[in-house]
Order: structure tokens, then sequence, then C-alpha cells
């Protein structure tokens, strides 16, 4: 039953992008494209719900060997485990929803169906990678990510901001993949193989190696991380994510939630076992300065999409953090919820852009219908720069005004439902506790931290947990504060306020199932010990003097009434509740207590600076110039690349341009007139005296002896006969058998 | 009367026609020492016949009779060619008819 | 070897056989040499007969003596005006040719006197039956019916083949 269900799960997705790549094909217009992928991949989710039951607590990997080279061979396989069942069910949830988002969102648009093939392509190919048993299929379904990913932020690839955003992500995620690609090639010359499970799996394997090989593990490690630092946007290959925001809105919802940025942390989670202490401490340190850095940035962001790109980043980094302190359920968990309540938010962003996109189409009628295009024109008007901070983005793109916050504000009576939603998901990623997904995976992650800190006595986990606790606090400060500045307060742009409505009910239904999923509903599949059971990291020890090693389940079972709440929710499921049976972990308390003073106060600082007004932010921000400055510009991560990479690059390029002009120029048509002037000549001669000489000489001599031997033939009959007899009788004689 | 006398006789009238054959200036005279090469082959056919078969074998002879008989159609042909090339060539002096030399 | 008048006959046979092939062969009028031939072949006959090959030598005088020869001197008569009726011999090829027929026929005689088998077959003066009756049931009922059929059509082709070689060509 899993095949076949796997393979209807992958087939929906593609056969909706196939029967559109056809029919472009053959030139017709396709007539209901979203109907169409929206049914395949509700049909899709649909699979996925029925292959949850199908799990099993050891599964084995469904593998068809594909590619044989040699001795070598590369299978192409399924493997279904929990994790798997769980990513299946979030990617084909979350695009189903995109799908009918869009619907409202890219109505009008010229290229609506092709939008609408390239989401299909987009979701088979994760889950291609999310249901592949080895490297090489994960692989594939990267690169074919990457590929959607180029061509969704591309899609108004008019605007020349977009498309130097889908080469930006393009080039920045291969700079990992390289990576990535380096530490396979590693693993397959050690292992032989891509496959990961089995018995020859590379797991299986690995969990063999002596500790000689320690070092040499961990840097195959790293280099696979790579590529996930590339996908998931984790410092200093970030820079892309927030570029990518130039994508219609949906798709920023599909690469934040569900597809591209999970890749990178669903892969990290895979090649979990194979994991070292140093590699892990790696991830675990890239993973929490991407959550402070990303956060601070965002602080400062006025562009509503780019604030929730940022905090995109910084949710990434806690789980690279997590699944880097050992802490796997935990990482995996936040993906999840953070799916749903971060599709929550970019929908609710695209519903406010929306509303003031019909606005323009409007007031613009006469020059464009579908109003998008239009933003770089319409820019300069209605962006008021903040004086003494040129606003000036990347690669210099105004804010559209319609993303500019500071153009909003009041919204909350004019689009009640989007409000409400989007304040589900505010309170769930600022980590509200108890009755918010957010709050319990996100506490998960920093008990773990906290956890292997204490049990270790591990100082540079002491360190991570104080990154991801300021971190935390940060989140909640700059997602109240886009809450405020959007929904309370008086419209600071009458004009757009006015025209602003709310969305139309394709666009609010996929909001209200995601604001649901925003309360902990999933948490049920993670509460359940039998469901999910973390892999084993057969090169991870604790410490002797240590505590025995805790998984971090510990905290869920800490708080039974969590189980009790999801059990209430989803009903149908049983749930094992078994307290105690981890034991209680003081570090859960601990970190549970201080995340949510933190976030209090992150809550509270935010109400003040951006509701009452009793604080100002343009004080602070003068205040604290040079810092302002840092997050304004994003800790120069851009400036750095243009300015030292690019033109390293660029410099690097003049000088071989140079060097190709003059030596190998040179050289080459040194060579050239040399040959020319020298040795064409010498074999010129050769050919006209020697080789010539021969052939004319040999025709002479030719031509000469047949002027001789002619004479022989006299034709008369006579001579011929006389000197056959004579011949005959001087054979006989010669050789006379007598 | 042995077998060697005949082989003798055979042989010189061989070795007359052959220089015929070789020194004659005239086509007819040629085809007369032909007819002596011919004849003495008949000659020895019906010698070996009497002498070196049994008496009742008599395929020798027939050989013979059949020489003879290719002989009168090898002659009717010489001779039209002979009138074709004098009609081409105004003489029938094989050392005149030299289109094919060298 | 008792020399008898069968004896004497026989070399006077081929005493007449060889001397008229000599005259044939050196004579410069071709008419001559024409006329020559005949007695060669007269001889041939008579020697066919001392080889008790009483069907073969009347063949002989009729098809030879009285066809062929007939046929060459038609063709003497057509060819050759008055004046040509001389044979052209040159000396050069004259003295090649004696030269080789000479070498040709001592290497006959060595063949004949050196080869073991052919010594001393005597003609033992047994009495044959005539051989036409013999050669007929041969030709036309007996192994050399094919031959004889194959020589047939020989003829015919000769024949037409000589009828059109020989006549005039009409250009036009």
């Amino acid at each position: 039953m899993i095949v076949p269900l796997i393979s209807l799960i992958l087939l929906c997705p593609l056969a909706a992008f196939a029967f559109f790549g056809l029919m472009s094909l053959a030139r017709r217009s396709v007539p209901r494209q979203d109907y169409l992928s929206t049914a395949a991949m509700l049909f899709a989710l649909v699979c996925s719900l029925l292959l949850l039951q199908q799990v099993v607590p050891h599964p084995e990997p469904h593998t068809v060997e594909w590619i044989s080279i040699g001795k070598i061979s590369f299978s192409m396989g399924f493997y279904l485990d929990s994790v798997t069942a769980i990513m299946l069910i979030v990617v084909t949830l979350v695009s189903s929803l995109v799908h009918i988002f869009s619907m409202g969102y890219m109505h009008g648009d010229p290229r609506y169906p092709r939008f609408f093939a390239f989401l299909s392509l987009f979701s088979f190919s994760m889950l291609f990678l999310v249901v592949s048993d080895n490297l090489l299929g994960i692989y594939i379904g990267w690169e074919l990510v990457g590929l959607c990913s180029y061509l969704l932020i591309g899609f108004w690839f008019e605007k020349d901001s977009a498309a130097n955003a889908c080469k930006k992500a393009f080039l920045t995620t291969r700079v990992g993949d390289i990576g990535m690609f380096i530490g396979m090639m590693m693993l397959f010359t050690k292992f032989s193989t891509l496959a990961l499970y089995g018995e020859d799996g590379i797991f299986a394997l690995a969990a063999n190696l002596s500790t000689g090989d320690m070092v040499w593990l961990s840097i195959a490690g790293v280099l696979i991380f790579c590529g996930a630092v590339g996908k998931s946007a984790q410092v200093p290959l970030h820079t892309w994510l927030p570029d990518a925001m130039e994508g219609p809105t949906p798709v920023s919802a599909l690469i934040h939630a569900a597809t591209m940025v999970a890749a990178g942390v669903y892969l990290t989670a895979r090649m979990f076992p194979i994991l070292t202490e140093t590699s892990s401490l790696i991830i675990a340190y890239i993973g929490g300065i991407t959550a402070l850095v990303a956060a601070t940035i965002a602080i400062v962001r006025v562009d509503i999409k780019r604030v929730l790109a940022y905090s995109t980043v910084s949710q990434l980094g806690y789980m690279m953090l997590g699944i880097g302190v050992g802490s796997y359920v935990a990482g995996l968990f936040h993906l999840t919820t953070h799916a749903f309540f971060k599709a929550l938010l970019f929908l609710g962003s695209g519903s406010v852009i929306h509303a003031f996109h019909a606005m323009h189409a409007h007031s613009h009628d006469e020059h464009d219908a579908h109003g998008h295009a239009h933003a770089d024109s319409d820019a300069n008007e209605h962006t008021h720069e903040d004086g003494d901070s040129e606003l000036v983005h990347a690669h210099g793109s105004d804010i559209p005004p319609d993303q500019d916050m500071r153009n909003m504000g009041g919204l909350r009576h004019k689009m009640p439902i989007t409000f409400a939603t989007m304040l589900i998901a505010t309170l769930s990623i600022s980590g509200v506790p108890f009755l918010f997904s957010g709050f319990w995976s996100k506490d998960a992650i920093l008990g773990g931290v906290l956890e292997r800190a204490m049990e270790w006595s591990s100082v540079h986990h002491y360190v991570l947990f104080g990154m991801a606790l300021f971190a935390a606090g940060i989140t909640a400060f700059y997602m109240f504060r886009l809450i405020f500045m959007t929904f309370f307060g008086e419209p600071r742009n009458q004009e757009m306020h006015d025209m602003a409505h709310e969305s139309p009910k394709v666009m609010t239904v996929p909001l209200i199932v995601l604001a649901v999923l925003s309360f902990p509903v999933v948490n049920v599949l993670w509460f359940n010990d039998a469901y999910v059971t973390p892999p084993k990291q057969p090169h991870i020890h604790a410490p002797a003097h240590a505590g025995v090693f805790n998984d971090t389940k510990g905290t869920f079972s800490l708080f039974g009434v969590s189980e009790a709440v999801a059990a209430e929710e989803e009903g149908a499921h049983d749930t094992h509740a078994d307290e105690g049976h981890h034991g209680h972990s003081p570090a859960h308390t601990i970190a549970m207590v201080l995340s949510i003073i933190v976030a209090g106060l992150g809550i509270l600082l935010s109400w003040l600076f951006y509701h009452r007004r009793t604080l100002s932010a343009e004080s602070v921000a003068t205040t604290f110039r040079p810092l302002y400055h840092l997050f304004w510009r994003k800790y120069y991560f851009d400036e750095f690349y243009n300015g030292v990479l690019v033109a390293l690059t660029v410099w690097k390029a003049r000088l071989f341009a140079q060097f190709d002009g003059t030596v190998v120029d040179g050289i080459v048509n040194g060579i050239g007139r040399v040959t020319r002037d020298i040795l064409a000549a010498f074999t010129g001669f050769f050919d006209n005296r020697v080789v010539d000489g021969l052939v004319n000489r040999v025709a002479q001599v030719t031509w000469a002896m047949g002027g001789r031997i002619r004479r022989i033939q006299t034709g008369a009959i006579q001579t011929y006969l006389l000197i056959v007899l004579a011949g005959i009788v001087v054979l006989i004689l010669v050789f006379r058998a007598l | 009367m042995s077998l060697q006398h005949y082989l003798v006789i055979s042989a010189m009238l061989f070795t007359l026609g052959i220089f015929a054959v070789l020194t004659r200036r005239n086509a007819i005279s040629i085809l007369m020492g032909i007819e002596l090469i011919l004849n003495s082959c008949n000659l020895n056919f019906a010698a070996f016949s009497r002498f070196v078969t049994p008496p009742e074998n008599i395929d020798g002879q027939i050989i013979a009779i059949f020489g003879i008989v290719l002989a009168a159609a090898e002659a009717a042909v010489f001779l039209a060619i002979i009138l074709a090339i004098y009609r081409e060539f105004g003489s029938i002096r094989p050392n005149e008819v030299d289109t094919l030399k060298g | 070897m008792e020399f008898t008048l069968k004896t004497l006959i026989f070399y006077g046979f081929a005493l007449l056989t060889v001397a008229s092939g000599i005259v044939v062969v050196t004579v410069r009028n071709i008419v001559h040499a024409a006329f020559s031939l005949m007695v060669t072949l007269f001889g041939v006959a008579g020697l066919y007969v001392f080889l008790q090959a009483d069907f073969l030598a009347a063949t002989q005088v009729i098809v030879y003596v009285g066809g062929i020869l007939v046929l060459i001197l038609f063709g003497v008569m057509m060819t050759s005006g008055r004046l040509e009726m001389r044979i052209h011999i040159e000396r050069g090829q004259l003295l090649l040719g004696a030269v080789v027929a000479i070498a040709l026929l001592m290497l006959l005689l060595a063949v004949i006197a050196n080869t073991p088998q052919w010594k001393n077959v005597a003609d033992d003066g047994t009495q044959l039956q005539p051989t036409t009756e013999s050669i007929g049931t041969l030709i036309l009922n007996g192994q050399f019916l094919l031959p004889f059929e194959v020589v047939s059509v020989l003829l015919l082709v000769a024949l037409i083949g000589a009828a059109l070689i020989s006549r005039k060509e009409v250009r036009e």
C-alpha cells in the first residue's frame, strides 16, 4: 500500500505540470490549469493523510536499481518513516492552501497558467526530495527545488529586481550546493554507495567507523550541511532569501514554509546519524548565529515581507540549532509548526498587499490591469525616505509602497479576518505560552539546548542558549511591531487606507485553515513516543561525568496538559500519554520559564514603542546610532559580498583577461607567426621540391619505361606465337620431368 | 611399324606446321600450317588408339573424326575472317595487319 | 624388323607425307603449296589405313581433300591476284622460326625416344573388324552422342558465323 500511495503523491503534481508542458508544447492554451493543479495537490494531500496510518516503527526502504556503472549501482527508492509522513502532509497541505490562495491572488495575471504549472513542479520536487531513500535522489530533488525557486522568484521577470533576485537565489544556493556535492562524493568514496538505509547504507556503515575517521566524517558532515546553509538561508548565505521576496507572495509562502528552506532543515535531519560532535557543534553555532543576526535585522525593516523573510531566516536558525544540539525531534517539530504559521503570515501579508493592490488597480486602471508590474514606476512617488538613513535595499530597489508598513496602520477594522489570523500566527511565533504551537516547538529547542549544556557542563551550549533566548525575545518584539504598525493605530496614508478592503473568500479560507493549524494540532504527532523515534547518533557520546543522555521528549511529557489539549483538539488520535517515562528534566522547566519571560518582555516593549508610544523608536535609534546602522544595513553582508567577493571576482576576471590578452594571445600569435613564416616556408619548399619532385620523377620513369616496353607489343601475331613457343620450349627444358 | 614410327612422322608434321605458322607471310599459308598441325594430332590419336588402348576400343578414332570436323569448321571461319581482313586492309599479310601495335 | 612389302609401302607413305609437308612449308608459290598439301593429306590417309582406321581414312580423304582443300583454293583465288601468288618470307623471321621449330622437333623426338611405355609397341598384325559400324553405334547410340550433338551445333554456328563475317558490310 505504501509504494502506490507514494507514487500517487509524486505523480499528481508531476502530472499537473506535465499536462501544462505538453499543452504549451502543442501551443494550446490551458483552460483551467489552476483547478487541475489544485485538485492534484488536494488529492496528494489525501494520499498523504492515508499514508500516515501506514508507517511502521522500523521502516524498510523500497528500492529499485536505477543506474549501474561497473560494480557501482545507483538505486532509486522511497523511504517512509514517521518524519517522511509528517513532511509529506506539511508539504501537500501548505502547497494546497497556497494553490487555493493563488487562485485569488494571481487572478488576472497574464501568465496565470504557467504560475500553477511551476507551483506543481515545485511541490513535486520537494515531495521527491522528502521520500527519497538515498542521497542521489535527495540531490536531484534538491536541485529541482532550486530550479523551481529560480523560476518562481523571477516570475515577474520584467522587473529588474525580480530578475536579479532569482539569479542571486540561484547562485547563492549553488555555493552551498558545491559543498554538499563534495560531501556526497566524500561519502561515496568511502562507502561506495549513496543509499542511506539498509545494511549497506551509509548510516549502517558510518556507525562502524573507527574513531580515527572522526575528523573525516566531521568534514563530510559539515560539507553536506553547507548545502543546507545555502538552501535554508543560514549565515553567511542567507542574503538571497529576503531578496526572494520579489516573487509573488504565495511563492514566498511556499518557499518559506514548506519547500525550499525546509529542504535544508530536512536534509540536516536526515543526515542526523552521521553527525559527529564537531560537526554538530558547528551546525549549532551557525544556527544560533543565524537566529540572532536575522532577528536583529528584522527589527528595523519597514517592508512587511522582508520582516517576515528575516523572521524565517531566524526561525530556520532555531531549527538548525535544535538539530545541532541533538534535539532531532525538536528541530523537525519546529519545522512543521513554523511551516503553518509562517505560511499563514505570508499569505496574510499577501492579503494586505492585495488589498492595496486593488486600490492601485482602481486608481491606475489605464496603465495596468493586473496591477503588479507597476510597482517600480510607482515606487518613487510613495517612498518617503527616513532622512539620515538612506533607505536603499541591496540592489537599490526601493520598497514597493504597497508593502511598506509605514503606509499601513489601523487595518484591523478593514480586514478583520486577515487581522485575526495573522495575530494568531504572531502569537504562535512569538512564543506565547501553552495555546499556540510555536511556543511548544521553540521551547523544545531551547530546552534541548539548555539540557545539553547542563548535561555536558558545556560552555558552548550555554552561549548558544543565551543567543537563542535573546533571539526569542527579539522575535516577539519585531513580530508585534509588525502587527502594531500594520493593524493598529491611525491610518498613516489615508488615501490608501480608504481603498483597502478584505480579500475574497478564496484567499481568506486558506488563512483560516492555517490559523487553526497554528494551535497545537500537529503537536500530537510529535508527542507520540511510538510515532517519532529519533535515530541514534553513534558518534556522539555524553561526557563521562554527565548524566544519561536524554532525548528532548522529556519536555512534552513534562507538561501533560499539552498532550491533553492536543488530544482534545485532534479528537480521534490516541496519544499515549506517559508522564514520567523520561524523567522530569529541570532544564526544560528553566528554559520554559525563561522563554515566557523573554517573550513577555519583547511584547511589552513592542507595545510601549509602537502602540502606546511612551517610548520613541526614533530616539533609541539615534542613541544607538552605530548599532541601528548595522541592523539597517543587514550587518553589511550584501555590501561585503558586493564590495569584496564581486569586486574580487571582477578584478580576478580582469586580471585573467589581461593575461589572456597579452600572454596567451601573444604565445598563440607568436606560434602562429613562427608557423606561418618559417615552418610553412620550409614545408612549402619541401613539398615543392622533394614531394613533387618524387612524384614527377616516378611519373617520368614510368612514362619512359612505358615508351620502351610498348615496342614489344608489335601487333604482329607471328611474333607473339614465336615468343610463346620459344617460352614453351625453354620451360619444358628447364622443368623437364622426364 | 611400331608406335614410335607414327609418333615420329606426327612430330615432323607438327614441326613443319609450326614452322609454316611462324614464318609464312601469307594468311592462307598459315592456315595450311595449321592444317598440318591438326593432321599430326589426328594421326597421334589414331596411333594411340591402335597401339595403347585395347584394339576393340576405337575412342581415339572417333576423337580424330571430331578433330577433322573441327578442322573443317575452323577452315571455314578462318577463310571468312581472311576475306573480311582483305576487304578492310587490302592485304592478307599478317605483319601488315597491326592495328594493335603498341 | 622384317622388311616386307607392307613395311616398304608404309615407309613410302611416311616419306611421301613428310616430303610433301616440307614442300608445303617451303615452296614460294601458294598454289603449289596447296597442291602439295593435298599430297600430304593423302599420305596421312594412307597411314590411317595402316592403323586399320578405315572409316577415318575415308573421312580424311572426303573432308580434307574434297572439302577443306577446295576451300583453301577458293580463298587463294579470292584474295590473291596473280602477282600475289608468291609467298613473301623475311629472312630474320625465317631463321628464328627455323631455330624454334628444330628445337621443338628435338624436344618431341627426345620425348618419343625416352618414354619407356612407347618402346617396342609393334603392330602384331591382327586384323580388326571394319570400324564403321561400331563408330556409328558409338556416336548415335553410345557415349559420344552428346559430343556429336555439340559438334553439330558448332558446325551450324561456324556456318552462320562464316557467312556473317564474310558478307559485305552495308555502310549507311
